[in-house]
Order: structure tokens, then sequence, then C-alpha cells
């Protein structure tokens, strides 16, 4: 087969993007799971399709490839564009076209009528593509569970025409909750239908990673609506993987780390886990059930103790004062609107205290660690995860303070 | 299915071409504009090929179709079931518009289904009606280049008068808020949506040109990766521009661009990794760091 910027399997793509986009460091070499031509024709696929986003820099070890932008600066996500880039055969094109302009102004026609039709769209080229009634029904049934045509019985005939056209709303719509809501990349594929403008929004704080993950989201936003019971495999960071059957019940999408979790009960291990959705390697809807608004039901009474991702049995508690100033109010103002399920008091003038009770409180640490300068007190439940946070202050400490590794 | 050549971009080249050869027949610039528009970096030459060898048989060589009207595909239900979710969502009403036809059309999810679990509290009131005006009006005057007179309160309180173009509007997700970004006559000026009191067009014009947006500033850390530090700040920092190198087995240079409006943010954002990144430079960036991990070690000393 030669080469085309196009492509069949988006798997094959999915961890390729992922690696230029988050980490971009690998020089050729190092996609040691796949084979070199794989990884020459992927990289020359992306560079196609992110020209203006992609970055070059030769290292000892060879040269690495990157994707490289500020998603503040950035127009529309530029990732979408990857879903943009099935293959499909000559064939597919042509009969889809000359299809919709066959519909378009006849109110409702049967499989003959429109096979017949096809033939005049021949005139003018050197050899007439033929299609047969199997390969237009084919195609008719394919687009009738997509939603654009509808087709209606009648005897023996079936009558086919075309869905009644949706207003589009506007393009600063489209475009806002494309970058916003899940799934964005459809809004981008209704975007598509409408002359290009100049943006009016731009986006700080915006995470796309997830672009790459929206089919296996798509997944489990249907079992959820479908009460459906998911098979999922998952590749651990080591590189094993895991496959389990699960109710999916919330889909936690971080704004500030990028990552996205799926918590779900585990029909092996009966209890509540959380997956990550970037792991997710293979999904499907394999079954139903009726467990599904017991389960959410148990999820929401255990929300309050939910920091970030992490379910369990048992639950930790951590606490910690902060000190501020006269003119400081804007740090018991950090502490209300960043507190989620924890609980904020001002001890005295200049004084408050944040406490929570959570299944892990190691997820807090990275946010408390934001405090540091104006820690006056600390206490974990977890005596583990209290000498941890101790002894990275410590290290800390010594990275900035004449320590072995000091920055000087 | 999402990943369909119904969405991609060779259809949408396509549809367009034949939007044109319905009209005229189409010329090879015609479809260097458009694959240049809506399809990737050989898109031109591929679609230049399958027209002039006849493999897509609606273009003939001289530029003509057999199709006789624009081509014009209805939504599939994927889009309307999406386009439902949207109009679910509290920032819809915003934008003042209704989308019909989708009466019938199960959301494709609820907010019972997700939940963005770590932005702030304190994000916009999107159903309050004087601020769903006040937003309209901002995006009436992004979309038309109006300039407006806006009385808003800053962050410590104090309410001024200004005259402003907004030029932009920006929204956080970890904010939850929007943010109008313009100019002013005595330079750039970002205005909360939330803080405007009161807003009015006004026949003063701001001739400032629009401030782009500047990542103009580095910070340049090492990066050891234990307890999974790698694959934590890579994601943290992806919406940032950066360069990272192999600097060790499992140490790293990462150098990160940023905005300087946003240095204190940063700083505590690079606080949070603890002791896998060492902040290397510029010396003020480490001074800011090493100010903060003193003053902690002094109140634990106490």
């Amino acid at each position: 087969m030669p080469y085309s910027e196009l492509i069949k399997n988006y798997d094959n793509i999915r961890e390729y993007m992922r690696e230029f986009y988050v980490y971009g460091f690998k020089s050729r070499d190092e996609y040691t799971n796949k084979s070199a031509r794989s990884y020459d024709d992927s990289r020359r696929r992306i560079e196609s399709w992110l020209l203006e986003s992609m970055s070059f820099r030769n290292t000892s070890d060879g040269k690495t490839v990157f994707i490289s932008m500020d998603s503040r600066q950035e127009g529309p996500n530029p990732l979408f564009k990857s879903w943009k880039a099935k293959s499909f055969t000559d064939g597919d094109i042509t009969l889809h076209f000359i299809l919709f302009d066959i519909l378009e102004e006849a109110s409702e026609l049967t499989l003959k009528q429109i096979t017949d039709s096809i033939d005049r769209y021949s005139e003018g080229f050197c050899e007439a593509r033929v299609y047969d009634e199997s390969t237009v029904r084919k195609k008719l049934r394919e687009y009738e569970q997509e939603g654009l045509i509808v087709s209606r019985r009648e005897g023996r005939t079936v009558y086919y025409k075309m869905c009644p056209k949706t207003p589009l709303p506007s393009k600063d719509l489209l475009r806002f909750f494309s970058e916003v809501m899940p799934c964005g990349v459809i809004g981008s594929f209704i975007e598509d239908k409408l002359d290009p403008s100049d943006p009016l929004f731009r986006f700080k704080h915006h995470y796309i990673t997830g672009t790459m993950d929206s089919e296996v989201m798509l997944t489990i936003f249907t079992a959820m609506r479908e009460n459906g019971i998911l098979t999922v495999t998952t590749e651990s960071r080591r590189g094993g993987t895991n496959t389990s059957e699960l109710i999916p019940l919330k889909v936690k999408i971080s704004s500030q780390g990028a990552r996205q979790h799926l918590l779900a009960f585990s029909l092996k291990r009966a209890r509540m886990i959380s997956c990550r959705i970037d792991h997710i390697t293979k999904i499907s809807i394999t079954g139903q059930t009726d467990l599904l608004p017991g389960a959410r039901k148990k999820l929401q009474s255990m929300e309050k103790n939910i920091w970030g991702v992490t379910v369990g049995d048992h639950i930790e508690h951590v606490e910690f004062d902060v000190r501020y100033g006269r003119f400081e109010e804007h740090i018991p103002a950090r502490l209300q609107r960043e507190k989620r399920c924890g609980k904020v008091t001002v001890i005295e003038d200049g004084l408050a205290r944040f406490e929570a009770d959570v299944y892990d409180c190691s997820e807090l640490i990275p946010w408390i660690r934001t405090f540091i300068g104006r820690i006056v007190r600390i206490s974990f439940s977890n005596k583990r995860t209290e000498q941890q946070f101790r002894d990275d202050l410590t290290a800390m400490y010594s990275l900035y303070e004449g320590g072995p590794d000091a920055v000087q | 299915m999402l990943f369909s050549e119904l969405y991609g971009a060779y259809y949408n080249c396509v549809a367009d071409l034949l939007k044109i050869a319905v009209r005229r027949p189409v010329t090879s610039s015609d479809i260097v504009r458009i694959s240049k528009a809506k399809g990737f970096a050989e898109t031109a030459l591929a679609l230049q090929r399958a027209f002039r060898e006849e493999e897509y048989k609606l273009i003939r060589k001289d530029g003509t179709t057999p199709v006789t009207k624009e081509p014009s595909m209805p939504l599939t239900t994927l889009q309307k079931m999406w386009l439902r979710s949207v109009t679910l969502d509290p920032r819809f009403m915003l934008f003042g518009e209704t989308i019909e036809g989708l009466e019938d059309v199960p959301p494709l999810f609820t907010s019972d289904d997700y939940d963005v679990y770590d932005s702030y509290a304190d994000g916009d009131p999107f159903t309050d009606p004087s601020y769903i005006e006040n937003f309209r009006r901002v995006l009436d005057a992004v979309r038309n280049k109006k300039t407006l007179e806006i009385v808003s309160s800053s962050g410590r309180g104090r309410t001024g008068r200004i005259v402003f173009r907004p030029d932009m509007l920006e929204y956080s997700e970890k904010d939850d808020k929007f943010r109008a970004v313009g100019m002013c006559a005595d330079g750039p000026r970002v205005v909360n949506i939330n803080r405007i009191k009161s807003i009015a067009d006004t026949d003063e014009s701001v001739t400032r040109k629009p401030a782009p947006y500047k990542n103009d500033r580095k910070v340049t850390f090492t990066l050891r990766d234990t307890r999974n530090a790698l694959e934590r700040v890579m994601f943290h920092f992806s919406h940032l521009q950066k360069e990272v190198k192999r600097t060790g087995k499992s140490t790293y240079e990462v150098t990160l661009c940023y905005d300087k409006d946003d240095e204190t943010e940063l700083l505590i954002r690079l606080l949070s990794f603890g002791p896998m990144i060492r902040v290397t430079s510029p010396d003020a960036f480490i001074d800011l760091m090493r100010d903060r991990i003193r003053k902690q070690s002094v109140l634990f000393e106490n």
C-alpha cells in the first residue's frame, strides 16, 4: 500500500500522538514496540495534520519530534484534526456525494430508483463506476444507522429519504463547547460545515490531551445511557494488561492535571474502582445491568470523601493551618474556593484551618504544597503520609539551600 | 462511530469543491486553497491526483461535475446527541440561541455522567440574568468590534469606570470564569465578566491594536522521575509550550514558556511537585522558590 496521510484505525496513532504531545523527548529508536516503518509513517502523518505545531530537535540519541504549543495561544484544538483523517475507498466517496445529490430534492425513492439514477453520474468520465443494488443498499443502511437517511417499508418496497436538516447553531457557540465539553471533537465536526471566521474565544488552563481518548469516552457515555456493562482492558505503567467488567458510574475530569478517570463498579472485585481513561486500550459494551441506579447512589454517598479520584474502604483525616498577613485575605479566599470536600475555618485573625476526611490523603499533598511558606501546623491520620510530606520538605530545603544537588 | 470518513477532512474538502463545481469548473488553485483551509499538508496533491486519474468520479478532468446541487448533509444522530448535551449545560443560555429539531433526541451525556472535580468553587453565576446580559453585551462587542463603557469592581472591591474595547473572551475551566481581554486607551486590560456592574455602548473609540498573548517568559527545571513524577509533570504542564530533554537514566530538563502575569500561579504549581523538580533558571525564579521553602522551614522549626 502506498503511503497516505489518512489512516484506517485510530488506535494505531493514539499513542504516538500522546507521546509527541505530552512527552516529546523520545528519539525514533526508543519507540521499541513498533516497527521503524510504523514510526516513520505515523510521524509523517502527524506532521501532515499538525504542521504548524510540530517541532524537531537533534540530540546525541537522534532526532526527537514533538508537538509544541500553548493551548491558550492556539485557535481550535489542533488535535481534533487527527479525528478527521479516516481513510475511505474511491467508491465510498463517489457514492456518498451521488446519493445525497439524488436524495436532496426527491421526497422519497426506492432502491431501484436510486440505483438507476446513479448511472447518469458516469457521463463524461473515461470509465463508468458501476454500483450494484446490494452495494447501494448497504450504504443506505449504513447512513440510516448514522441518522442521515430514513426508510419506510410499504409491502415489499422500501422507500428512502434524507433526514430533515437541523439548523446549525452559531460558530462561536460550537467553538466554545467543542473546547470545554467532553467529546468536543463532535462539535468540531459540526463547525466544519460553517465558513471559517476569526476566533472570539481563547482558553486558559486548557488541557487537550483527552482528545485522543474521545472514542473511549463515547463508549463510556453510551454504556451509561444504555445501562451497559463495559469490558475494559487497561495497560499498567509496568506494561501488563488487565481486563475487567465494569458498570460505568461517572467520568471525573481534571481541570488541573489533564487526566480523566472513570469511576466504576467492578463486577469481579465487587467494589468501586477508579480507572485512567487514557490507559484503556480496549473497551466495548458486553452486557446489560439493572445495578446502575443503585451503584450510582452508593457513589453519591461516597462523594463527600473523594478528594480526587480515589475511592476506598477506609477514611483518612488531614488538617493543616496556614498563616497569612493583614493584606493577604486572598489566602483564606483561596482555601475556600479550592477546598472541594474539605472544610475551612478561620481560627483567629490571620490563621485559617483546612480539614478533610478522604479515602486517600496523599491525593491532597500536591495541593497542600502550594501553601509552602505559610503552613504552621499539619497533621495526617496516616503517619506514613505525614512523614513523607515532612521528608519531602527537608529534601526541597536541601535542593535550594546547600545540599549535594543544591541550585547555586 | 466517531472515527468516520463522514466527518473527515477529505469529505469536507470535496464538498466545498463540489459547491464550486456546480457553478463553474473547479481549478487547481481552488483545490489548493480549499485543501489548505480544511485539509492537511498533502491533501491538495492527493485530491488533484484523485480527480486527474478519475479515482473519485465526482469532478471531471475539465473541472465540471455531474453533481447538480450544492452538497449538504444532515447532522448525524451522534452530532445531534452532542448538541442536545450542549443545550443542557448552564453556559448554553449565555449565547441566547435555540437549536431546533432536538426535542426528541436523547443527550449523549448529562451532568450526572461527568464532573470537573477540581475547578474552583467561586465560578461565574452562568444562570444569573444580569450576568447573562453582561456576557451577551461583551460577546456582541467582540463580534462587532464595538467599544464599551464599563463600570466594574476590582479584586479589592474598588469600583472604576473604563472605556474598553473587548477583543476576545477568555474562559478558564479551572477558574470556571469568563474574562474579556481587550484594550483601553492606556493599554491592555482584562475584565472579569462577573465583576461588571454596568455596561453601555459608547461613541468613544480605542484605536490601539489588540495585544497578542505573549508566553515569552521561560523557566527551566530538572525533573527526577520518582513516584511517577515524569508523567504527572508532563500531563500537568501539557497545555504550555515546552521542551523536554532527557539528561540521565531518570532525569530530565524541562523548559516551560509562560505569560509573566501567571508567574505566581506557576510558582505554586511548581512547588506542588515537591523535591521531584528543582528550578535551575532563571535566578529570579530560583529565588522565589527558595524564599517560600525557607519561610516554610522557619515555620516548622518554631
